[in-house]
């Protein structure tokens, strides 16, 4: 216990806040430890979960992409459009994260292939989607959608415990996969020391388009279980999206400068941000102080990182 | 940059990153639009376009500063918020105005430092540190405020600074701007403080090698870029008259876009002011063109992305100088190449301009033909007005009588299905008349990005404005200047200032919907009870104004209802789902939830479905299409809003009236086509009452 604290000091700090903030509800206050309550919880952070678990891997290669909230709403309304074209919904659900692949790999070659720094290259298209996304809609929200596409056809009850057991056994395995495998490894590698990693034969832009594809095939996943939670989908979803993933992936532990991190940390950092607003609700509290909490939090998180003298240089977890 | 190899020419020096291609590429912009529309290259809309750029300009100056060190600086929208809030705030609380500037400053200045702290002291990375303060400083000044107190009623001395111009012409804020321009310029050029920026940015660990105090050097580029981001606050508080929580809302992305356009690199090391500037004003112009040209602000973005795409992988490719921050040798080798790689550059630019315009003419070419026409009317009809007084102050006079009258109508947000249904009533309104109708506006809620559409409309020569005014204060300032000019001008949906317009087309008054709403919920709670409230943001001044009004008329005619909260939506039907769903958990006792945006109808009843509480009633306002099927289901009981179709065909009827005089002050009724004769009381004409829906009448409407 002691070594495993030593050993991972972010992990151990965030379990710590999150034990705290969820034993603020405790006292006397009714309805949040309810089933009911926790698989809402849980179902509405899904979504960011998913995206993050692909951020992680994108920033942990050294890039970062701030397009995933117009990724995120153009993945809704695809995958809408081409239900109410009277598509089945599993082949609506494969051609949705083909076209986040294309998104993703779209980021990818232009950072790796044009040579335009992440921040800005994700900054033309997430203006470019937003906007286009609006010009083809015109602001309308998509409805008429095949009785199917809400839950993708389960039963209401049940489907919520299918999104978290299917969106749980993906989340876990690519939290292994990211540890233990050579293509996991090699996403460090790349964003530890670009020039090295191509000096031991990785091809690292090959892996920074695979990087930014995977992060666009997780945002069009987040979109579809986002998406089908409702019988319509709006327009002028995802606003805000990048920063909440990016703030959990960062509140994580995975270094911002790359080489480091893990999927462990990301999902600690989603549920720690994703239930303080909830957390607030249930204790009364003015919901207009929420952002300046988030806010201060990421602070404190990012402080931590260098006050208790964690190394700094990228190193592989 | 340029070491080695003797003294490099005079364009290499002021130009060492090609800035020089960003004044062709404002040129061939300036051609493209004024060959378009001939008001835009006036006087007037020059300095207009100057006008608008001041406070993307300020923050963009700073950042040139920030990301030379190699940093960034995410918060300086937030800051700008931060600010306007601590000089209203602070100004309210007795402080003279002067000193409530200077506290706004001193705050800026802090931000910075804290910044500076953050990256030097502690090693944060500029970005993290810079995206948590970006949601500290918005949160701090939402929460100081409440998210709804705005500041108003400030000296006009203090207006002045965003108003006023100097001899007839010359926008104060253009001053200041260019006044911060021209020291910062020097600082960054002529100083040693300029050039140790610049060699930090190369490579910090070797600047601190050469003696260069890397960490206070750092720290006063972020101090600048605070400061800056605040003055910008102080600005735009001013321009607009008032200050809330939410000015500069998504600001810095078009700063850092500037800068980045501009030749800086975003790694450090590379960038000029001037180059700034250039890059600003390529986008600014973009902008204001394709506004003039009719265009909605879509394209603009659409635009913007596909520029910024094309300028940067140019640079990058063309240039062949690596962005991988390991390359340490690539600045060595760069001279050479450079201006055969600059007509190339050069060439891309100018197609991806040129390419924007001729994708626009193609995918609509009918409004383009329509806007060429019409601008060659307004140029024979008011040439020797125009000529007369370059300047701008002349008054334009009405076109020919055999021009299409144009009529242009500002929503307050575009997305928004609400005002996606009045479009329709406003398009067959223009129909039935023969008139070419203009509708644009932000796609959120702005005021400023509001006044900058009207500013563009007016610059522009449009027949009548209709406004509804996502701010009172900072439409009504623009929308007297449109009356100045002999513009038409109305407001619907939400009104501006009395004397900002000639009518107000009311759909239904504040107090009348809040009390129609509190009426409704009070009914479906049986009388007494908790509710709850599920607002559009906490900054939103319509919901908060009908917030107002359902608690007055809760207090006074339903003594048994008890608020128990307000929640934010954003304006997003998800957030909605969610906050309902926690409301209702959290609040197990409320009877009754009383949404009040478009979104968060639909957003709290599919919470109140999946929830499965069918003891939990729900009204609001919002737009029966998007409700039919849960009010069939009966999720949802009531919802209360007026035919919005009918508002939009009943403001441009009534816009059209007031451009061909028909409508004039005195009258007291209306008549409007399909809608019969309407009431006008004094200065508003009346839609009707709010309309109640529910599962009995709603299949009757069709938006």
């Amino acid at each position: 216990m002691k070594d495993w604290v030593k050993k991972h000091p972010r992990e151990a700090a965030l379990l710590g806040a999150i034990a705290v903030l969820f034993l603020l509800p405790l006292g006397g206050v009714d309805g949040f430890y309810t089933a009911g309550n926790l698989r809402n919880l849980a179902i509405d952070n899904l979504p960011v979960l998913l995206a993050a678990a692909g951020m992680t891997v994108v920033i942990v290669a050294g890039q970062i992409d701030i397009s995933i909230g117009s990724q995120f709403v153009a993945g809704g309304i695809a995958a809408g459009l081409l239900a109410r074209s009277g598509l089945p919904m599993p082949a609506v659900a494969l051609a949705t994260l083909g076209l986040g692949a294309l998104f993703g790999a779209a980021n990818g070659l232009l950072v790796t292939v044009a040579r335009i720094p992440a921040i800005i290259a994700t900054l033309a298209t997430m203006v470019l989607l937003r906007n286009g996304v609006l010009r083809a809609t015109g602001g309308d929200w998509i409805q008429g959608l095949p009785s199917g596409f809400q839950w993708f056809g389960l039963a209401p009850a049940s489907a919520p415990l299918v999104y978290l057991a299917g969106a749980g056994l993906v989340f876990a395995a690519a939290a292994w996969a990211l540890r233990h495998t050579t293509a996991g490894r090699a996403f460090y590698a790349v964003g530890c020391d670009h020039e090295a990693s191509r000096r031991v034969g990785l091809n690292p832009e090959r892996r920074v388009v695979a990087a930014f594809a995977v992060l666009g095939v997780a945002t069009a996943a987040a979109a579809l279980l986002n998406y089908t939670r409702y019988p319509t989908i709006e327009t002028n979803g995802g606003l805000g999206f990048e920063l909440k993933v990016i703030a959990a992936v960062v509140v994580g532990g995975t270094a911002i400068t790359g080489g480091r991190g893990s999927l462990i940390g990301t999902f600690l950092g989603v549920i720690l941000l994703g239930s303080i607003g909830t957390v607030f609700t249930f204790l009364h509290v003015n919901p207009a102080w929420e952002k300046a909490i988030q806010g201060a939090i990421l602070l404190v998180a990012v402080v931590a990182d260098t006050a208790f003298g964690r190394r700094r240089e990228g190193t592989s977890p | 940059m340029n070491a080695g190899g003797g003294r490099p020419g005079r364009l290499a020096r002021h130009s060492p990153n090609g800035e020089w291609v960003l004044i062709v590429v404002l040129l061939a912009e300036a051609a493209v639009f004024g060959w378009a529309h001939p008001r835009f290259l006036s006087w007037e809309n020059t300095f207009e376009i100057a006008r608008l750029a001041a406070e993307t300009g300020l923050l963009a100056f700073g950042l040139t500063a920030v990301i030379k060190t190699g940093g960034i600086d995410l918060s300086v929208g937030s800051m700008m918020g931060l600010a306007a809030v601590a000089l209203g705030g602070s100004w309210s609380l007795g402080l003279p105005v002067g000193a409530a500037v200077f506290l706004a400053l001193l705050l800026g200045a802090a931000g910075g430092a804290l910044h500076g702290l953050l990256v030097t002291r502690l090693r944060v990375p500029p970005l993290i540190a810079t995206l948590g303060t970006f949601s500290l400083y918005r949160g701090l000044a939402e929460a100081l405020t409440g998210g709804y107190t705005s500041y108003t009623g400030f000296p006009a001395g203090f207006l002045a600074l965003g108003q006023a111009y100097l001899f007839g012409w010359l926008p104060a804020q253009l001053l200041i701007a260019g006044a911060v321009f021209l020291a910062l310029w020097v600082l960054l050029h002529r100083t040693v403080f300029g050039r140790e920026l610049a060699v930090i940015g190369h490579n910090a660990a070797g600047a601190r090698f050469a003696g260069v105090r890397v960490g206070a050097v750092t720290l006063r580029a972020y101090v600048i870029c605070g400061v800056c981001a605040a003055l910008a606050g102080v600005i735009y508080v001013a321009r607009i008259g008032q200050a809330k929580a939410d000015a500069g809302l998504g600001y810095e992305l078009t700063a850092i876009a500037a800068v980045v356009l501009g030749g800086a690199s975003i790694n450090g090391g590379r960038g000029t002011l001037h180059g700034t500037l250039l890059g600003l004003l390529c986008l600014i112009v973009l902008q204001n063109g394709l506004r003039l040209a009719g265009q909605p602000s879509e394209i603009a973005g659409l635009l913007t992305g596909a520029v910024l795409i094309a300028a940067i992988a140019a640079a990058q490719v063309l240039f062949r100088r690596s962005v991988r921050p390991v390359a340490a040798d690539a600045s060595v080798s760069e001279n050479p190449e450079e201006f055969t790689m600059k007509n190339h550059q050069l060439a891309l630019l100018i197609a991806a301009i040129l390419g924007g315009a001729a994708l626009i003419a193609v995918s609509n070419l009918f409004l383009a033909r329509s806007v060429v026409e019409a601008g060659a009317s307004i140029q024979t009809a008011t040439h020797a007005a125009v000529a007369a007084a370059p300047g701008g102050a002349a008054t334009v006079p009405p076109p020919p009588p055999q021009a299409r009258r144009v009529v242009a109508l500002t929503p307050k947000a575009k997305a928004d299905p609400y005002f996606v249904s009045c479009k329709q009533g406003a398009d067959a309104a223009a129909a039935e008349l023969g008139v070419d109708l203009l509708w644009d506006s932000p796609t959120d809620p702005d005021p400023a990005k509001q006044t900058e559409v009207v500013e563009a409309w007016i610059t522009r020569g449009v027949d009548v404005i209709a406004a509804s005014c996502a701010s009172p204060e900072a439409l009504s300032s623009v929308l007297r200047k449109a009356r100045a000019r002999g513009i038409g001008v109305i407001s619907w949906d939400a009104d501006a200032k009395a004397d900002a317009r000639q009518f107000f087309v009311n759909q239904a008054t504040a107090e009348g919907i809040g009390t129609t709403l509190a009426d409704e919920g009070a009914r479906l709670a049986g009388g007494s009870g908790r509710y709850a409230i599920v607002t559009a943001s906490l900054t939103d001044a319509n919901q908060n104004e009908w917030i107002k009004f359902i608690q007055a008329r809760m207090a006074a005619a339903h003594p048994g209802m008890a608020l128990a909260t307000i929640q934010p939506s954003d304006g997003q039907r998800d957030k909605a789902m969610t906050e309902t769903r926690n409301i209702v958990r959290a609040y197990p006792d409320v009877k009754v939830i009383i949404a009040v945006a478009a979104p968060a109808v639909p957003g709290a009843a599919e919470a109140l479905k999946q929830e499965n509480r069918r003891d939990v009633k729900l009204t609001g306002l919002s737009v029966p299409s998007l409700c039919k099927a849960y009010v069939h289901e009966d999720w949802i009981q009531s919802i209360v809003l007026w035919n919005t179709q009918d508002l939009g065909y009943l403001t441009v009827r009534a816009a059209v009236a007031v451009a061909d005089g028909s409508l004039a002050p005195g009258a007291t009724s209306f008549s409007a086509g399909r809608l019969g004769t309407l009431r006008v009381e004094g200065d508003q004409i009346l839609l009707g009452k709010p309309f109640v829906f529910n599962a009995g009448n709603i299949d009757d409407f069709d938006f």
